[in-house]
């Protein structure tokens, strides 16, 4: 019977394991941070439960990086969100649809800086004669993020041939892996309680600068500009790489320590039993 | 070595620290059957103390201000040498010291250790419990980030459903209609002045206590020949181990086996998983004006949190916790047989794992919903 007791003895160290991985389990890995809630208003109540072209907008906008940030209709188009009966009161500020030719600068009273860049492109140049607003590459509604995959072939060839856009995307791609990459780092290391504070404001500026090139049709001036970011990008990369040395340093010190604890429990264990 | 002898022998004849050293230790005999689960008190004691020496080194350059709170945080984690190390084992061992309490409480209602006359010792240990619960809310909030914040709202709001005084109780927890600045200072002095003090005065209470009743023989292995358990006593009776194993070296080094063992699983958490209890909201500063989709206790409290969702009013949700708490507080009270060994009481095992079972599901439950 005591052999028995004895055998089945609880032991400590079982228990302390599995309290480490019930403890390591029970929680989801490092999640990002979440994106900005969708606000309801009453435009998207509406209009959300309409049918055909009246309730398409609130699904694509569902999509949209505006959707994503929080951005809602009454932001672009005006109006009382909170007010059904004066949603579509121009007296609330209601702008309705912009005409074609209005479309940049609708879209410019959030992005005056886009707005300049476009109307001193090949594209601005030719609003109101056929040429693209920001509609035709970022689409309405459904808006896209800026990014390079918006210069395409299927859509650049709407107008006009690839050529000239494929030398500029390629003069592009690589910046824009470097500033994704680097984002990606930044946003983990701030999630892990690292002050990103100095780094983010970095990327953001670089980024900015970047993106006015998204509207320029000149390629010497787009390589030499990417390649002046590219060096900018190598110093936050730097930066970004003393963080990780000094992450993985703590992992090796904390290695030792957590050997010498365990070698430790190790040896008082065989003391114990000596006295045992 | 004769100068550490002569020290001795001054200490000694100035305070008897032979004598002491002979009760207290080498003559403190323990239960020869005694088993690991008996060193979590003492890990425990280890815990309990490191969240001291920490919280005072953190104290140095935190700043108990709405405004500066969360800034001091960040400053401490990125730029004072080794401060990252600090806050994250203030951190993490907060929660360690709540699962270590929870096994320690485990271990003592498994092996019976609860039972008379062993009533105020357990009594005394619920108190612990709910102390270091109470200590873990209020220093959640510190750091002011969106996570402390809005989890803090949550948490303070609960009180609303109790029926007449609730409001009332949470505009004093808080220092006014929402959660702010006056809810820092608050929480700021608990944590720090208020709750340690009594935490301090409650472990010393339990020692006491377990010194007096002196230490219970496990259910399992050999047994002592000693009295039948289920005699009246009738007048105060010590617990001895004649035969038994000394306190030092044989059980001091059983503990420090245990302390060690401790600090590798915690020093494992904080070098490679110290997000393991952080969510991005807890680096975010705090923001009044914009809730967090998700935001969910510490995975403590899940259980309870769930609870309160689970059931059609909050009211009814806290009224069933507090039931439940009442009943564990006053156990020993309610479980009077002399039986320990859970072996032999399948009632009593079955309700335990079916109570774990159920808080694990609902803390699983809470962490998902």
């Amino acid at each position: 019977m005591t052999d028995l007791s004895q055998i089945r003895r609880p032991s400590l160290r079982v228990a302390l394991s599995a309290l480490a991985l019930a403890t390591l389990s029970a929680f989801a890995a490092p999640q990002p941070a979440p994106a900005a809630e969708q606000p309801e208003t009453v435009c998207i109540q509406c209009h959300g439960s309409l049918p055909d072209r009246l309730g398409a907008p609130v699904k694509l906008w569902r999509t949209s990086i505006h959707a994503e940030n929080g951005i809602s209709c009454n932001a672009c188009h005006g109006g009382d969100p909170k007010d059904a009966s004066d949603a579509m009161n121009r007296s609330r500020g209601f702008l309705g649809a912009p005409k074609e030719a209005d479309i940049p600068a609708f879209c410019g009273r959030c992005h005056p800086g886009v707005l300049k860049d476009y109307l001193a492109s090949a594209h601005g140049k030719r609003l109101g004669q056929g040429g693209p607003t920001c509609f035709t590459c970022h689409s309405n509604h459904a808006i896209m993020k800026a990014s390079l995959t918006l210069i395409n072939e299927k859509s650049c060839t709407r107008c006009h041939s690839f050529e000239r856009a494929r030398a500029i995307r390629d003069a592009m791609q690589q910046t824009e892996g470097y500033i994704v990459d680097i984002d990606a780092r930044i946003k983990g290391f701030q999630t892990q309680g690292v002050d990103t504070d100095r780094l983010g404001k970095g990327l953001f500026a670089i980024r900015n600068r970047f993106h006015t090139l998204f509207h320029d049709v000149n390629v010497t001036r787009v390589k030499a500009e990417s390649t002046q970011i590219n060096v900018e990008l190598a110093k936050l990369d730097k930066d970004l790489k003393v963080i990780e040395e000094e992450r993985a340093r703590r992992k090796t010190v904390g290695a030792f320590v957590i050997a010498g604890a365990l070698l430790l429990a190790g040896l008082f264990h065989l003391m114990k039993k000596t006295f045992d | 070595m004769g100068l550490f002898k002569r020290l001795y022998d001054w200490i000694d004849l100035r305070i008897g620290a032979r004598e002491i050293v002979k009760k207290e230790l080498t003559g403190y005999l323990l239960p020869r059957n005694i088993n690991e689960w008996y060193s979590l008190g003492s890990v425990l004691l280890v815990i309990f103390a490191l969240q001291v020496l920490t919280g005072m080194l953190l104290m140095v350059y935190y700043v108990p201000d709405a405004e500066k709170a969360f800034k001091s945080v960040t400053f401490i984690m990125n730029d004072l040498p080794y401060g990252w190390l600090i806050r994250l084992c203030h951190a993490v061992g907060s929660n360690m010291m709540v699962a270590v309490l929870l096994l320690h409480m485990l271990s003592t209602l498994t092996m019976g250790s609860f039972k008379k006359p062993r009533e105020l010792n357990w009594v005394t240990g619920f108190i612990l419990f709910t102390l270091v619960q109470g200590i873990s809310l209020t220093g959640y909030l510190l750091p002011w980030s969106q996570l402390s914040f809005w989890a803090t709202t949550v948490a303070t709001n609960s009180a609303a459903a109790i029926p007449v005084v609730g409001p009332y109780l949470v505009e004093f927890l808080r220092g006014g209609k929402l959660v702010g600045p006056p809810t820092l200072g608050r929480f700021f002095a608990m944590h720090v002045a208020v709750i340690p003090v009594i935490i301090a005065a409650t472990i010393g209470a339990h020692l006491f206590l377990l010194k007096r009743t002196g230490i219970s023989t496990p259910p399992f292995g050999p047994q002592e020949a000693s009295p039948p358990a289920s005699a009246p006593a009738a007048s105060y009776h010590y617990e001895s181990h004649p035969g038994g194993i000394p306190f030092f070296p044989n059980y001091a080094l059983q503990d420090l086996t245990s302390i060690c063992v401790y600090f590798a699983v915690f020093l494992a958490v904080v070098f490679y998983a110290p997000n393991l209890l952080f969510t991005p909201d807890a680096f975010v500063p705090a923001n009044p004006f914009q809730t967090p989709a998700h935001i969910k206790p510490e995975w403590y409290f899940l259980a309870n949190y769930q609870t309160l969702k689970i059931f059609p009013s909050e009211l009814l949700g806290l009224s069933v916790q507090a039931a439940a708490m009442t009943f564990l507080a006053l156990l020993p009270f309610v479980d009077r047989s002399a039986q320990r060994n859970p072996l032999k009481r399948p009632l009593f095992l079955a309700c335990t794992i079916g109570g774990i079972l159920l808080w694990i599901g609902l803390t699983i439950w809470g962490h998902f919903s």
